[in-house]
């Protein structure tokens, strides 16, 4: 750390403390029952309260911790830099231990007893559709829900600031078929809504293209054996998985799909839920060639997305959290930068009416793999997406950018 | 026809991790009348021992060979410690047994972080025969279950020790009359249950990723095996095992997927209501 640094961080140092343990071991933190970080100075007007309900503990906890640190970082920066126009930024964090039952109680503390202004949040589907009902309707608090998922979330004051279908499949699909030539798709998926609503919006997209569908099957969360899907796979000579079956059963099926010989002939795996946390989950030979599209990869080749990367393995030296596009990171990075521009517009006024109007409209020069911009009175944003091809460098994985597409449309509500 | 040989060596491997999971848990529920819903989290152990070796540099080998002695120790303390006091009180046995399983696998979630980890497989790649490619380590898998279901077959029915655990089971206290110390046999029988768990979770890690519930997905599946195969003899869990895993494997070929877990309940519940011993009746071993 420079000497600036530390100049500035001494007076946050104790509240510092508390939070980056509990982000290094996060599974404690369910007993606490939430935390509070707060700027090292004051404002006659009092501190803008921003509420983090994220998964903590529980089965996506390595996903909640990313999203935690990264609004952490983000939050550090606004105040570092004299907050939003002039007012600080006080953090707020309860836990949503991958249960929805625990976290709308959990929520419902952030809302009534810390009355905060706004809260970002949620990863999968099931929790934002539990937490949404507390904070915007009950709640009457502005929402901002960071992670990539299947659309059709258009409810008034909740933001959503990850990829939509549209963003994820309207050019790789294309590309899978155009370029790569691929003409015969599998969808093996989890049974559950992600995977489904995701898998309609593909087929239209591959279907429009000229490629066909030889099945779409979904399975239980935990599936253990796939031979059944594998035969599919060989028997329909399907040239291109579109794989939406995420762990625990994912990889045993990954790794029947390798054994089957299906990459080795000629077939692409593909899966746009693929950061650069997952590559980890399996061997690198199993993941050579993968192809995904995500709003951000660390090897695109842009230097603010560079400046921001740097900034966070200096904040969190070591960590285990990355900060990746897949685990909803790059979206809270987002939510947090959309809430400073709205309020900023609003000139500092925080009613959820002037900062959903202002919201409506924001714009982000930078961010994680470029700007974005909210799309007017369609609660989702322009996004640059990337595809990305992982490659198998003697036993270490890593993504090749090879497609870049600016400012994509979500096309949704 | 290539097809159908890959399919049946697929359907092969994955029985063969049925059996070598169900198998530890079959002696023990045979030959000592508990039903160890600690059992999932025995076969972690396995699997977080060899991820420890890999981790620490010395590859996955040594860690594989250990996990059944280490897993092995686990058992032997848990039984002197607590389970010898559930023997008289099967129904607290569960539940005592699903509390160790309980605190285990929280502990391993915390020491991962949640995380998933990859293991690579200690033998990767696969050979040819006929033109057809086959997983190096799925076959030692199945070649290790055979040699294990033959191992403990003969241990428990062909030698002295075997004679006296079977001899303790059917009757204890004359059992005890004839100086047989009944106590360090169960023991012995618990230690070696616990084992082959170990085993278990060391070879299928690889197969699957390493995370806490690595065992818990298996656990259901295997107490339907025995229940199916019949408790109190030893080839029972095994033949209900196979049943199962072969069930699991082959059903989504013809059935919906989410439909393939549900139905091998059904028929093996519908099996045992026609015949409520299992396939092979009890109190012969």
């Amino acid at each position: 750390m420079s000497g600036t640094d530390q100049v500035r961080a001494v007076g946050r140092r104790g509240f510092l403390g508390g939070a980056s343990a509990l982000g290094a071991a996060g599974w404690i933190a369910g007993f606490a029952g939430g935390w509070v970080l707060r700027p090292n100075w004051a404002h006659a007007a009092g501190p803008i309260k921003m509420g983090i309900a994220t998964d903590i503990t529980g089965a996506i906890a390595p996903s909640g911790n990313a999203n935690w640190q990264v609004a952490q970082f983000a939050v550090e920066q606004i105040n570092a830099s004299g907050g939003i126009l002039g007012q600080p930024i006080e953090l707020h964090l309860e836990d949503t231990a991958s249960d929805p039952k625990i976290a709308v109680g959990n929520v419902r503390k952030l809302i009534q007893e810390r009355h905060v202004d706004v809260v970002l949040g949620g990863i999968t589907s099931a929790m934002r559709q539990a937490i949404k009902d507390p904070i915007v309707n009950r709640g009457r608090t502005l929402y901002i829900y960071p992670q990539l998922y299947e659309g059709q979330e258009c409810t008034k004051f909740l933001f959503n600031t990850g990829p939509s279908p549209a963003q994820q499949c309207d050019r790789l699909i294309p590309y899978m078929i155009k370029t790569l030539g691929k003409k015969r798709f599998a969808m093996p998926s989890a049974n559950y809504v992600w995977p489904q609503l995701l898998n309609k919006y593909a087929r239209k997209v591959i279907e429009a293209n000229g490629a066909e569908v030889v099945f779409e099957e979904y399975y239980p969360l935990d599936q253990a054996e796939y031979s059944a899907t594998i035969g599919k796979i060989k028997d329909g000579k399907v040239d291109c998985v579109f794989n939406t079956v995420i762990p625990p059963g994912l990889q045993p099926f990954v790794k029947q799909l390798y054994e089957s010989g299906f990459q080795k002939n000629g077939g692409v795996l593909s899966c746009v839920y693929y950061d650069e946390n997952l590559l980890n989950y399996h061997p690198a030979n199993e993941m050579d060639g993968l192809v995904s599209c995500l709003d951000y990869f660390q090897a695109i080749d842009d230097p603010f997305s560079k400046t921001l990367q740097e900034g966070y393995a200096k904040r969190f030296p070591g960590t285990k959290y990355l900060f990746t596009a897949g685990s909803a990171a790059t979206g809270m990075y987002r939510g947090v930068k959309f809430y400073e521009a709205a309020v900023t517009a609003t000139g500092g006024k925080l009613g959820r009416e002037d900062v959903a109007a202002a919201m409506d409209h924001a714009v982000l020069k930078e961010g994680p793999g470029g700007g974005a911009e909210m799309v007017p009175g369609h609660y989702h944003a322009k996004m640059n997406m990337y595809i990305a091809i992982c490659k198998n460098d003697g036993g270490k994985t890593r993504y090749e950018v090879i497609d870049r597409a600016n400012m994509v449309d979500p096309r949704e509500c | 026809m290539d097809f159908a040989i890959k399919f049946a060596f697929d359907i092969l491997a994955f029985t063969s991790v049925m059996v070598l999971i169900v198998l530890g848990l079959g002696v023990i529920a045979s030959m000592m009348g508990i039903f160890n819903f600690a059992h999932g989290e025995l076969v972690l152990l396995g699997a977080y021992t060899v991820y420890l070796s890999d981790e620490h540099g010395l590859g996955a080998w040594p860690g594989v060979i250990a996990a059944p002695v280490v897993v092995g120790l686990v058992g032997f303390v848990l039984e002197r410690t607590i389970i010898k006091r559930f023997y008289a009180t099967p129904i607290i046995a569960m539940l005592g047994t699903y509390a160790i399983g309980l605190i285990i696998r929280e502990i391993v979630r915390g020491l991962l972080g949640g995380h998933y980890k990859s293991i690579p497989e200690p033998i990767s790649g696969a050979f040819s025969v006929g033109g057809l490619d086959f997983s190096i380590w799925r076959s030692f898998i199945i070649a290790t279950t055979l040699v294990v279901i033959a191992g403990s077959w003969l241990l428990l029915a062909r030698t002295s020790i075997g004679l006296r655990v079977r001899g303790a089971l059917e009757n204890p206290m004359l059992a005890r009359a004839c100086g047989i110390s009944t106590g360090r046999l169960y023991a012995f029988t618990f230690a070696f249950g616990a084992a082959l768990a170990g085993l278990a979770g060391a070879l299928i890690v690889p197969l699957y990723q390493l995370s806490a519930d690595i065992g818990i997905r298996f656990l259901v599946q295997a107490f339907l095996s025995v229940m199916l195969g019949g408790v109190g003899t030893f080839e029972g869990p095994v033949l209900g095992a196979s049943a199962v895993g072969a069930m699991a494997s082959g059903l989504p070929w013809v059935v919906l997927p989410v439909l393939a877990d549900p139905l091998v309940f059904v028929i093996a519940l519908a099996f045992v209501r026609l015949r409520p011993q299992g396939f092979i009746a009890a109190g012969r071993v």
